[in-house]
């Protein structure tokens, strides 16, 4: 993996206004970097801001402050239709419901080729058929699925129409939203080992949104847990698991079930106390190890550091 | 241990334009008191519909129990008249439902709907209701129930609802509970909580629980026992250790094999590949075979009895007859059954016993 960054998130916020008085801050200043062809895991609970800093990324929503650079370039702010465009078709999406997210009344020939069509990749209708075909056999889809409806397919086979609908375009970088949250256990194994298999061919780059930790950690490379929009903890994946500093990481972790009774019987959940913090000092982003961010004030900072070394 | 259920050679269909759907092609087990057995399997397995079947909750038409017995406390709760089972269902019988947002009426305040049950099964007058409907919140973890139980569902989070359901549940003190998907729809922290309450609930008052689910890990937490089913069918019943560290069913090994391990990360995952058959036309021999890598010639043309493997474990393959070739599991169950060998118990045994 190169070390070049291909996604730089500083200081993003995403707030929510829901009454005249009341804001609901959603994403609340986090930063991050995703480097060239690596899968970057966001994970936490429901509500915490993973899927808004996701749609905030790729602006499906406008931030409310904060820099998103994509190859040094800024994505957010001013921006001219074409060079909008030209985001666009560099970034693509995958989105958890593979019910809702494609377009019942539309052919899966025209819901893989709105990309095409959107940015004039293709010249003739024949280059498009034939463009839509390949897709379709890539992601593991007959050729001739191509005339069908959405309703005629499978949950497993519309996740892979819509990682054909993302790829369509000859994206670098694909945020993934929960991609495998509503399949099936033996059907998301089908789809984790396409997004391998796809990221190898064509070097691509992933955020990876999901609450199902193990398989988080199966395919990412880094993990930022986030909690109450804010990221609490990033790390190499192993180093996550095998040494997580935020007590509210290890509450995360000792609460995932494994496929193991021996295990099982023996796990201790960990609660998560938030008023076990030193609540006078605001608590910052701090690299305890190379590569290891923790959340924390200038005491749990020495504390983490320490706990380090013991392991 | 004494068995309270018993479900015998149970067939479930339903009617439609297309055809008949043979939901539940003749299931067997029974349940032991004081028991946790998980149903796990991928959805249209059948799992849902077998469980609802005990509660007599099949919509007829166009569902109908075809054939079969559920034997419990005396009585085929397959011919019970609707009258009779409903004194059973919510009292010795009860269900918590996968979803919390859609099972509790939005309407109703909390309190009534748990007091619902306890006025019209244990004759409780309205304020006798009130105190137990405080008492069950309480036993289920819902802080300040005395002013909560005035408020309507949508004031509380999923975790909450998901609470509330299984106070209802509870409410009667069932020999029974059926829990379809309890935690699907529920953070893994909030998860943890609810699988811990219902652990503590059972150990309190000696009910058995049905559990279903498709999450291995959650099966490996809270079963004694575990059946797997496919295409209507139980393919393998065992222990929790027999179904983990020994598994002899190849669909067992696929799902066991699709779910990764905090400590593996190169290989990739075992996908079963293509999906589940359909069930208006389920195919002749064994309905796994069309996705089973290891299935032999017999698979397509014969359906596999049920084998022994021992005497609490039986699996539905053709290769543990005394004739199949030798066949090595995936990689990743082969370390888990060596884990198990490591136990003390044989897991190499063959036998062409077939019950």
């Amino acid at each position: 993996m190169s070390q070049e960054k291909l996604l730089e998130v500083t200081n993003l916020k995403q707030h929510f206004k829901t009454g005249r008085h009341s804001v609901v801050k959603a994403i609340d200043g986090i930063s991050f970097d995703i480097y060239q062809g690596e899968t970057f895991g966001l994970v936490g609970e429901s509500g915490c801001g993973k899927s808004t800093t996701g749609r905030t990324i790729i602006r499906l929503y406008d931030a409310t402050d904060g820099d998103v650079k994509f190859k040094g370039e800024d994505v957010h702010g001013k921006k001219s239709n074409r060079d909008l465009k030209k985001f666009n078709q560099k970034m693509q999406m995958i989105f958890q419901d593979p019910y809702a997210s494609l377009n019942p009344r539309m052919t899966v020939l025209d819901i893989i080729a709105e990309g095409l069509d959107v940015h004039g990749l293709v010249k003739d209708e024949k280059a498009r058929k034939q463009r839509v075909e390949e897709l379709l056999e890539r992601v593991g889809l007959n050729k001739e699925h191509a005339n069908r409806y959405p309703h005629e397919f499978s949950g497993g086979q519309r996740q892979r129409i819509g990682i054909a609908r993302a790829l369509a375009v000859d994206p670098e970088f694909i945020i993934a939203d929960e991609p495998i949250s509503a399949l099936d256990v033996s059907i998301q194994a089908q789809v984790v080992n396409l997004l391998k298999k796809l990221q190898k061919e064509h070097g691509l780059t992933y955020l990876f949104i999901a609450h199902d930790l193990s398989m988080v950690k199966y395919i990412s490379d880094r993990i930022g847990v986030m909690y109450f929009g804010k990221l609490v903890e990033l790390a190499d994946s192993d180093e996550l698991y095998k040494n997580p500093l935020h007590p509210y990481t290890k509450s995360l972790l000792s609460a995932i079930p494994l496929p193991d009774p021996d295990y099982e019987r023996n796990r201790q959940r960990i609660a998560y106390d938030p008023s076990q913090h030193d609540t006078s000092e605001e608590p910052e982003f701090r690299e305890i190890s190379p590569g290891h961010w923790v959340s924390c004030t200038t005491k749990e900072f020495e504390a983490y550091k320490q706990e380090l070394n013991k392991n | 241990m004494e068995n309270i259920l018993e479900v015998k050679d149970l067939h479930i269909s339903f009617d439609t334009f297309g055809g008949e759907v043979k939901a539940v092609r003749g299931v067997s087990f029974d349940l032991k008191k004081g028991e946790t057995l998980a149903i796990v399997g991928e959805s249209g397995s059948g799992k849902s519909v077998t469980t609802r079947a005990l509660a007599r909750l099949i919509p007829s038409p166009p569902g109908r129990i075809k054939e079969g017995e559920i034997l419990f406390d005396g009585k085929d709760l397959a011919k019970l008249k609707e009258n009779d089972m409903q004194k059973i269902r919510g009292k010795d019988i009860s269900t918590i439902f996968q979803d919390p947002m859609t099972s509790l009426n939005p309407t109703m305040k909390i309190g009534n709907q748990i007091m619902e049950g306890l006025i019209k099964h244990q004759k409780m007058s309205k304020s006798q209701a009130k105190k137990r409907a405080v008492e069950l919140l309480e036993l289920v973890g819902l802080p300040n129930p005395t002013e909560r139980i005035d408020q309507y569902p949508h004031q509380f989070s999923g975790g909450q609802r998901q609470r509330v359901v299984i106070a209802i549940a509870l409410a009667c003190n069932p020999k029974i509970l059926i829990a379809d998907e309890p935690t699907t729809a529920l953070d893994v922290t909030i998860q943890a909580q609810i699988l811990e309450l219902m652990k503590d609930i059972q150990k309190k008052t000696d009910s058995s629980i049905i559990f279903i689910t498709h999450d291995l890990g959650v099966v490996a937490n809270v079963a004694d026992r575990v059946a797997v089913m496919y295409a209507g069918k139980i393919v393998e019943i065992g222990t929790v250790d027999e179904i983990f560290y020994n598994p002899k069913h190849p669909y067992t090994w696929g799902l066991l094999g699709s779910m990764p391990t905090l400590d593996n990360t190169g290989d990739d995952l075992i996908a079963i590949p293509g999906s589940p058959p359909d069930m208006l036309k389920p195919p002749k021999g064994d309905a796994f075979a069309p996705r089973n890598e290891y299935a032999l010639e017999i698979d397509k043309e014969m359906e596999p009895p049920m084998f022994k493997v021992s005497d609490t474990h039986y699996a539905a393959t053709w290769l543990l007859h005394e004739y199949a070739p030798d066949v090595q599991p995936p990689a990743p169950v082969l370390r888990r059954m060596k884990g198990f060998s490591n136990t003390g118990a044989d897991s190499n045994s063959k036998e062409g016993e077939q019950r």
